[in-house]
């Protein structure tokens, strides 16, 4: 019997990680705070800025960039897994699917060998969880684009991580 | 049914997709029409026709409990729907350019 858990839990990890070490402690405090939209200054970060450790410019938008390929990569993973199992997100990430989770025009191209319609549905899944984490109104009548959405919500990402 | 009809069955609808995740989040879930529509954020008369297609499927199953009719996961059932689909997916080839 297939184990359906380990080996995608790892591999989902791996990510995560690695997004992890990069940050210090008062980061990862501070990303979470964006991502349950919470947007108080607190005394150890009075701007209420994300990237306090860095200095602005490219550095701090590629850590912005990291984070936001980080959780969009977990969320995609978890869309795959709790729609389909373990045991399928096993294949599609062996496959190599997920290596381009990041790359919307990609990922979608993937998708849609794999699932034909089937791929915009994984693919609201995964929007509609991504507008969550980051306090975005997911409106499900609307015209739909996965790529748009995911601009969307990276441009949130960058304007949160902002000095105010 | 062969894994690619599975496969388009299961991913027919959004309304399905959230079906599928509410039941494989909570596997032990049992509760009407009524409430699983509402835990999907959704109105009874939006989410009838892809449960109806899910009961057929034999994923989701429904029994009376005193005055009410509930729906829940048949697990072993999904497991065997799920496996298909993955065997339909290793013969698949994925369309990405590298």
């Amino acid at each position: 019997m297939q184990d359906w858990k380990n080996p995608v839990h790892e591999d989902r990890n791996r990510g995560y990680n690695q997004f992890m070490s990069q940050l210090s402690r008062q980061q990862c405090e501070n990303m979470m705070s964006m991502a349950m939209g919470t947007r108080e200054s607190s005394s150890a970060n009075a701007h209420g800025n994300l990237w306090t450790g860095q200095k602005s410019g490219a550095k701090s938008n590629s850590a912005v960039e990291e984070a936001f390929s980080s959780l969009l990569t977990g969320i995609v993973c978890d869309a795959l897994a709790n729609a389909l199992g373990r045991y399928v997100l096993d294949i599609l990430a062996s496959n190599g699917l997920l290596d381009d989770s990041d790359n919307p025009k990609e990922f979608d191209r993937g998708l849609q060998s794999l699932f034909g319609n089937g791929a915009s549905v994984l693919e609201r899944i995964v929007v509609k969880d991504l507008y969550r984490k980051l306090s975005i109104p997911y409106n499900s009548d609307a015209r739909f684009d996965y790529e748009k959405s995911l601009e969307t919500a990276k441009e949130v990402c960058f304007v949160e991580s902002r000095p105010k | 049914m062969s894994g690619g009809e599975i496969l388009s069955t299961l991913l027919a609808s959004e309304v399905r997709g959230d079906l599928l995740i509410l039941f494989h989040k909570n596997p032990g879930l049992i509760d009407t029409v009524d409430g699983i529509a509402r835990r999907i954020g959704r109105t009874t008369i939006t989410v009838i026709s892809d449960l109806r297609e899910l009961l057929q499927l034999g994923l989701l199953k429904q029994k009376r409990i005193g005055a009410s009719e509930v729906v829940f996961l048949d697990r072993a059932r999904d497991r065997e729907i799920l496996e298909s689909v993955a065997n339909h997916l290793k013969t698949v080839q994925i369309g990405v350019a590298k």
